[in-house]
């Protein structure tokens, strides 16, 4: 093999993105060795740019001409440019809101944004990767990190708790999706790669057999973890408590996109030949999500549970995308996830905002704050209601995307379910609108009473204003003009090799079994 | 030329709503706001005016592509179905604001989310695209929700709430109804016209219908999903109360006319003797339950329940005639209604009651409120049906159009008229006649506060004596609606009605 071939074979281009994160990740951690503290300032920043930097690289990677990299074990194609779009920028708000937030709590800002940008560069990695190994060593890189992440804040009793549980728990499904990994690889003949995988077994002829079942519950069961869906939902709740807020920005974003990202890639195109099965495996998971999502959601008294169970029940809407298995199904999805990020990040950005000025999270404590903070309760109404679908908002429009695709897939039932369950999820989310803006100035909670004096020019506090001004803006005009986002979501599918052919194989796959009914 | 009527409310109430004080001052915002409704109104009138009878299409359309991949696109239109509709709004928003107090607390939020429904409610008549309908059907659930549970009476909490979770029901059935819609049919865009049902099997669109029915049923609202409207219309405050039974209800029935019976002529038919009992049995039961009631804001409110039963009557009918009766019932209780909330309202502002037991005397020229009750008397009259007035004659043509299709619940309606006129006479005896208390010493009435119900009584009194001015908007857009019910359907439903 002479240079020129290993060179295209490498295709190294294609993780430009990537190189750019790992550069700035390690500046920052560099110049924090040198600098020590005083460099807090301004290294947030610099990951800032650095993230901007990977996300502008992405943009000219986009309809590359040969997307596969590395003999195969990445795909750069359009859908995982979306994803790592998306998680890049759930990155670059999460640190908007952390520098605050990190410094007060009396930790080093420079650490924190280094293992954020390594969970930001696994989940990258992740949405590209079309490799078993690689699949498992991005998820790994990101899990580490979020456990670091979730402890990160060591002298709070309630984040070494969540970090404790989110390991545990995240280990032992990382080590079943490992076990169902391993399977795949022996059934489909020492395969590793994914299209690879599909062939094998397909060669194998062990189509439909109890190993690929097993193999596919298995792997579920590792991604459900990634993007909570209930039955495999614990963590969240305590985990969105204990951790610092910025994480759980990240996590309810990022990570989850980067879970789903896992979720197509995987599923579509290792298991073609048992997409009945994961389909109607998913089908409960989204109903379990959006039923335990929605209910217990309404008994909550924290913020931050609540909006735990928001993005359980947030998942199990956007399932209905990935079960609806169309092109349209997919590019909801995506457009879901992409709307998703702006709202649940502006409503993450009020909460750190709350807490930093008030030091409380509980629901109740809001009453009242219209007269205080106006901002604040704007864009904390505006990303709930949008969460919930009001129009115009953005999450109207991801939401009738979502549906609309449901239904032309025929998912009746889920559909009307998740309708159902919406109008659940407007109850608990108005309850702190009315929290906010309905009570009158005499329910004034304690709190709210003795709020501080507006101040955004406190350091730190100039960072969490753009960002709280940047995804309310676009919570609010995404849904309106939607149509760039409609096209991006849509091209990413239609461009996207892997679901083209997916579609295809799994037309062809109806058949097989009625051909050959002595394979099972 | 119809976007005005959307987007001038709308983007005025983003203007009031977020712009700080030196703009537009606290104090100016009531003023400000009566500007721009009057604005709208006028520009409604001029609407009106342009308005060629003779055509039973929409006009005035507008189009705009927007959102392909959903098949969403801004697309307006109006025609006689909602020409009326449209000028209730915008009269009714003016009287809204009008005869809201002057020192409301927090007036910048209260004024930007009445002209935000306003600009909704217009779109939503206005729109010719099912989504785009839906959008602004939804849009009017937060504001009314804030408003009731801001500046309501003392349960409006509960109120609130409820109002919430009613309306985002219909409006998740409507939405699934929606979609069904237009998946089954095939089409690749929600526009009106795109949306054919003809060609689905008879079980499906009756599914469908039924979505319809039971979503717009909600807000209409029909009997058993009426339980959150006396809380809504008794905790929300007069001018609240006014927007809500004058112009939201009429987005329920101008909905059910629409899209059940404008796009499921077949299984209208099949479902309309259903209907037509449905709403002779909302029509009877408004009525006796609101003779039961002691309070009378109350009262009011199940009048309304009553009143909207014969709307659903005249649809379910579907005779020319019929039709055009329930627009105008339509119309002439969005005024009526009004009328009394507006006197309502004045009535407590003053007296400081709504208890039938408490109120006395109202008449008594000196130490009373004399206009005042003479204008509820009025009202009352013309709630109950009382010919000279616009509620005779809306119901009236009802009457006369569904007689022929349904005789009995024809009859039922009328017997239940009669006991509007009960509840009416009741209302007015204890309020009005009888003798004052002596302790009783209640405020001026000012000229200011008087003029909407004025402006209302004689709307009210001109519509009663020249009813053309009400009948002949709908007229042509009516029959030509009922054109498209096949007349083998027709024969099977008097066929029905006949074995009733």
């Amino acid at each position: 093999m002479d240079f020129a071939n290993l060179a295209s074979q490498l295709n190294a281009g294609t993780i430009l993105p990537e190189g750019i994160v790992i550069i700035t990740l390690m500046a920052v951690l560099i110049v924090d060795l040198i600098l020590g503290r005083t460099s807090s300032r301004w290294i947030g920043y610099l990951a800032i740019a650095g993230l901007l930097a990977a996300i502008v690289a992405l943009c000219f990677k986009w309809d590359a001409i040969n997307p596969i990299a590395f003999s195969g074990s990445f795909n750069g194609d359009d859908l995982s440019i979306v994803f790592r779009g998306i998680i890049a920028l759930s990155a670059v708000v999460t640190i908007l809101m952390s520098i605050r937030y990190i410094e007060q709590s009396g930790t080093a800002l420079a650490e924190f944004i280094a293992i954020l940008l390594t969970a930001t560069l696994g989940g990258m990695f992740l949405s590209g990767a079309s490799e078993l190994v690689m699949i498992f060593i991005s998820l790994e890189t990101l899990s580490i990190s979020s456990y670091l992440l979730t402890g990160y804040t060591k002298r709070d009793p309630r984040s070494n708790e969540a970090a404790l549980k989110y390991l545990l728990i995240g280990a032992s499904s990382t080590a079943v999706f490992l076990y169902g990994v391993s399977l795949l690889y022996g059934l489909s003949g020492g395969q590793t790669e994914l299209g690879a995988i599909a062939n094998g077994i397909a060669q194998a002829n062990v189509g439909q057999s109890l190993g690929l079942v097993i193999a596919l519950v298995f792997v579920i069961a590792g991604i459900g973890f990634k993007i909570s869906a209930a039955p495999f939902h614990q963590w969240t709740p305590d985990v969105y408590e204990g951790a610092p807020t910025p994480v759980i920005a990240f996590l309810s974003v990022g990570s989850k996109a980067a879970g789903f990202a896992l979720a197509i890639r995987l599923l579509t195109t290792a298991f073609p030949l048992v997409a009945e099965e994961w389909r109607f495996v998913f089908t409960a998971l989204a109903v379990l999500s959006m039923i335990l999502g929605n209910v217990v959601a309404l008994a909550q008294t924290s913020m931050k549970r609540m909006l735990a169970y928001s993005s359980i029940a947030q998942a199990g809407f956007v399932m209905i995308g990935l079960i609806a298995g169309t092109d349209a199904g997919y590019a909801s999805m995506i457009f879901y996830l992409l709307v998703y990020l702006f709202m649940n990040l502006c409503g993450f950005t009020c909460v750190i905002l709350f807490s930093l000025r008030t030091g409380t999270d509980q629901i109740t404590e809001y009453s009242g704050l219209y007269q205080k903070d106006p901002l604040l309760t704007l864009a904390l109404s505006l990303s709930l209601l949008s969460l919930g679908g009001i129009p115009p908002l953005a999450g109207f429009f991801g939401k009738i995307y979502l549906f609309w695709a449901g239904w032309q897939a025929g998912l009746y039932w889920l559909v009307l379910l998740g309708l159902v369950t919406s109008v659940v999820s407007i109850y608990y989310y108005i309850r702190v609108v009315k929290m906010m803006v309905v009570k009158e100035p005499q329910e004034m909670s304690d709190v709210v009473k003795n709020y501080p004096e507006i101040r955004w020019n406190l350091p730190g506090f100039r960072p969490l204003q753009v960002g709280l001004i940047v995804t309310l803006i676009a919570t609010t005009l995404a849904g309106i003009l939607s149509n760039p986002l409609f096209t991006l979501a849509n091209n990413s599918v239609t461009h996207t090799a892997i679901l083209q052919t997916a579609a295809v194989v799994s037309n062809q796959v109806s058949v097989i079994p009625a051909e050959k009914p002595e394979g099972l | 030329m119809l976007s005005v009527l959307i987007w001038i409310p709308i983007l005025s109430a983003i203007i009031i709503g977020f712009l700080p004080g030196k703009v537009v001052p606290a104090s100016r915002v009531r003023l400000v706001s009566l500007t721009i409704a009057g604005i709208v109104l006028l520009w409604n009138l001029f609407i009106l005016l342009k308005f060629d009878i003779s055509n039973p299409g929409m006009q005035f359309r507008e189009y705009l592509p927007w959102n392909e991949t959903l098949g969403l696109s801004y697309q307006l239109g109006v025609d006689g179905l909602s020409i009326l509709m449209l000028i209730l709004n915008s009269l009714l928003t003016w009287i809204a604001i009008y005869s809201s107090d002057k020192d409301t607390h927090r007036p910048r939020l209260f004024y930007s989310l009445i002209l935000l429904i306003s600009g909704g409610v217009a779109g939503a008549f206005l729109a010719e695209n099912l989504l785009l309908f839906f959008l602004f059907y939804e849009l009017e659930l937060i504001p009314f929700y804030l408003l009731i549970s801001i500046w309501g009476g003392e349960k409006r909490a509960y109120a609130g709430i409820k109002f919430l979770i009613y309306t985002a029901v219909s409006g998740a059935l409507i939405l699934a109804t929606f979609l069904g819609m237009v998946f089954l049919t095939g089409s690749t865009s929600f526009a009106f016209d795109a949306v054919s049902t003809q060609t689905l099997s008879a079980g499906l669109q009756f599914i469908l219908l039924v979505g319809i029915i039971l979503g717009f049923g909600i807000k209409i609202p029909l009997v058993p999903f009426h339980t959150w409207l006396p809380d809504a219309y008794v905790e929300a405050s007069a001018p609240i109360a006014i927007l809500l039974g004058g112009v939201l209800a009429k987005l329920g029935t101008y909905g059910l006319l629409r899209f059940g019976m404008g796009m499921f002529p077949e299984a209208w038919s099949v479902v309309a003797p259903t209907l037509a009992i449905w709403g002779a049995i909302s029509a009877i039961y408004g009525a006796v339950i609101a003779i039961a009631q002691k309070d009378i804001k109350r009262m009011v409110a199940y009048s309304s329940i009553g009143h909207m039963g014969y709307v659903l009557l005249a649809s379910a009918s579907s005779t020319a005639l019929a039709l055009v009766g329930a627009v105008s019932q339509m119309f002439s209780h969005g005024l009526i209604l009004a009328i009394l909330f507006h006197l309502v309202g004045i009535v407590e502002a003053k007296v400081g009651t709504r208890e039938l037991d408490k109120l006395n005397g109202l008449m008594s020229p000196i130490r009373g409120l004399p206009l005042i009750s003479a204008l509820l008397v009025l009202s009352g009259m013309a709630s109950a049906g009382i010919p000279g007035l616009t509620g005779f004659i809306a119901e009236f043509i009802v009457f006369q159009g569904s007689f022929s299709v349904f005789p009995l619940p024809t009859l039922l309606c009328v017997a239940s008229s009669g006991l509007t006129a009960v509840y009416f006479v009741i209302l007015l005896n204890r309020t009005c006649f009888g003798k004052l208390d002596n302790l009783a010493y209640y405020p001026k009435v000012v000229w200011a506060e008087k003029i909407p119900a004025l402006v209302l009584a004689s709307l009210i009194i001109f519509l009663g004596i020249q009813p053309n001015w009400l009948v002949r908007w709908s007229e042509n857009t009516t029959t030509a609606m009922i054109a498209t019910i096949p007349p083998i359907e027709k024969t099977i439903v008097s066929q029905v009605a006949l074995k009733q």
